[in-house]
């Protein structure tokens, strides 16, 4: 096994599993009052959990702070859309996310830190086995658990890994590298930013087969491509650093500066700096950004999260300005 | 060979796709290529993917059922332009239909993972029993008959379970 530090490499994982009742319809042919009643069987079955999960309805969150829940990747776009139906259950440390009523009427998400998909598995697993003891889960015996789309039939999991790979991404080899990955049935995608246009360089790597491998073999498999891309993106970085020293020393600093005096900071140009500098501190370069959660930084400065910590709708402007200014914060701290 | 695109420049931009063993190829001049970048770097969604194999398989001569889903009403033709079923049990409506869908999609039409304890009933005791069998064969063929014994003990206590559900 590589080095598990990876450099900062992988960011985070993820596991989500789909499921559903078998007794009702499927969210998008479900009533209000359907979906008040398998909200009411789901949160009564995580209750006896007894692990202090929150309940929350859609109905009661203002767009910012949905679109907040959707940046911080505790909730989807698709519940977020689920404005009359759509709730979830949040554990107290924010890991474990049950979302209710999105395409299917359960999917548990598991967030963990680094290349952690099997340990996010095992707590997932668990609380899905929580759920089932109070619930009747459509679950057939050829093709496994229904999902309202074939394409997560058998187990419902999707197992993601958050990738950051900005020595590949400048050096122009992402697409090549991303395009044979998705030649062994795994899916890539940039984080924020449409299609695989990644703001940040961040980008997600996941299963696409869901039927036929048991949920271990997904995962193996899942970490097994990781494990190459990582060892890319370190080779790369390895490469830069013999021969273009000069040019990257000069890049991070430039990143650094502007960073920490610009007074306007639109969003994609924050997510590139920052790359930047987080590439700088994980080869030694920008020492003074070392021990900073810059991963963490990136996601604050999205445009809902911004509005939220300011509590008010923000212009465009507005944000840049605030934007620059928690950076300026953070990283001068 | 000239470009498929515009078919004016000779093509010398092959893309070859291959998804869960089907291939499909396209031939480009630089030109076109270039305005194609979704071509060369696509990121293939499984649900446009399924939507478009649904439609080739279920073409117009293709017996589609009057009725729909006995439990939400979903019909046939609603499934093929979405691609998602309405619940549960639509997939007991379509299903002798959809498995070789699936199976072109998914690579399989079987489920190997995780088996729920109460929705899956017996079918776990089953699966398990099966497990024993062929390990039972395994040590008879190894002539480790304690280990076989304790195997045929195992099997009986489920089977007996199995009984009693």
């Amino acid at each position: 096994m590589l080095n598990l530090e990876n450099k900062g490499i992988v960011i985070t994982s993820r596991i989500r599993l789909a499921r559903n009742l078998k007794n009702y319809k499927f969210p998008v042919n479900m009533t209000e009052e359907e979906a008040n009643s398998v909200i009411g069987e789901i949160s009564n079955a995580v209750s006896k959990y007894d692990k202090g999960y929150r309940l929350t309805y859609m109905k009661d969150l203002s767009d910012i702070k949905k679109n907040s829940l959707i940046e911080n990747h505790i909730i989807s776009p698709a519940l977020a859309n689920k404005k009359d139906t759509g709730a979830f259950l949040l554990s107290p440390d924010r890991r474990v996310s049950i979302m209710i009523n999105e395409e299917d009427h359960i999917r548990i998400q598991t967030l963990g830190d680094g290349l952690s998909l099997k340990e996010c598995w095992e707590l997932s697993n668990e609380v899905d086995d929580v759920i089932e003891q109070s619930v009747d889960y459509a679950f057939d015996k050829d093709l496994g658990y229904i999902t309202c789309c074939p394409t997560n039939i058998g187990t419902g999991m999707r197992a993601s890994v958050m990738l950051h790979l900005p020595a590949l991404s400048i050096t122009n080899q992402v697409d090549k590298l991303l395009y044979g990955v998705s030649q062994l049935g795994v899916a890539v995608r940039g984080v924020y930013g449409e299609g695989t246009k990644s703001m940040g360089h961040l980008y997600q790597i996941s299963n696409q087969v869901t039927l036929g491998a048991s949920e271990e073999t997904l995962i193996e498999k899942i970490n097994q491509i990781v494990m190459q891309i990582i060892d890319k993106e370190k080779t790369t970085r390895d490469h830069l650093y013999k021969n273009n020293y000069d040019e990257l020393e000069d890049d991070f600093y430039r990143a650094y500066g502007l960073l920490t005096n610009a007074r306007k900071m639109p969003a994609d140009e924050a997510m590139k700096l920052l790359s930047l500098i987080k590439l700088g501190s994980e080869m030694g370069i920008t020492p003074m950004v070392k021990g900073k959660n810059i991963y963490q930084l990136m996601v604050w400065i999205q445009p809902n999260n911004i509005s939220t910590i300011e509590g008010k709708e923000l212009s465009v402007k507005e944000r840049d300005k605030k934007r620059a200014e928690i950076i300026r914060r953070e990283l001068l701290r | 060979m000239l470009c498929n695109e515009c078919g004016k420049n000779e093509a010398n931009v092959h893309v070859t796709h291959i998804i869960n063993g089907k291939k499909t190829e396209s031939h480009l001049c630089e030109e076109c290529a270039k305005k194609n970048q979704a071509i060369l770097n696509s990121n293939f969604s499984m649900e446009n993917l399924f939507s478009a194999m649904l439609n080739n398989t279920f073409n117009s001569k293709t017996y589609l059922p009057a009725k729909g889903c006995s439990n939400c009403g979903m019909t046939y033709e609603s499934f093929r332009k979405t691609g998602k079923f309405g619940c549960s049990h639509c997939i007991d409506s379509f299903k002798g239909r959809l498995t070789p869908v699936i199976k072109s999609i998914q690579g399989y039409d079987r489920h190997t993972g995780k088996i729920p304890k109460r929705a899956g009933g017996d079918y776990k005791l089953q699966i398990d029993i099966q497990r024993l069998k062929s390990e039972l064969r395994a040590a008879v063929d190894r002539e480790e008959y304690e280990l076989a014994a304790e195997l045929r003990d195992k099997i009986h206590a489920l089977e007996k379970r199995k009984g009693d559900a």
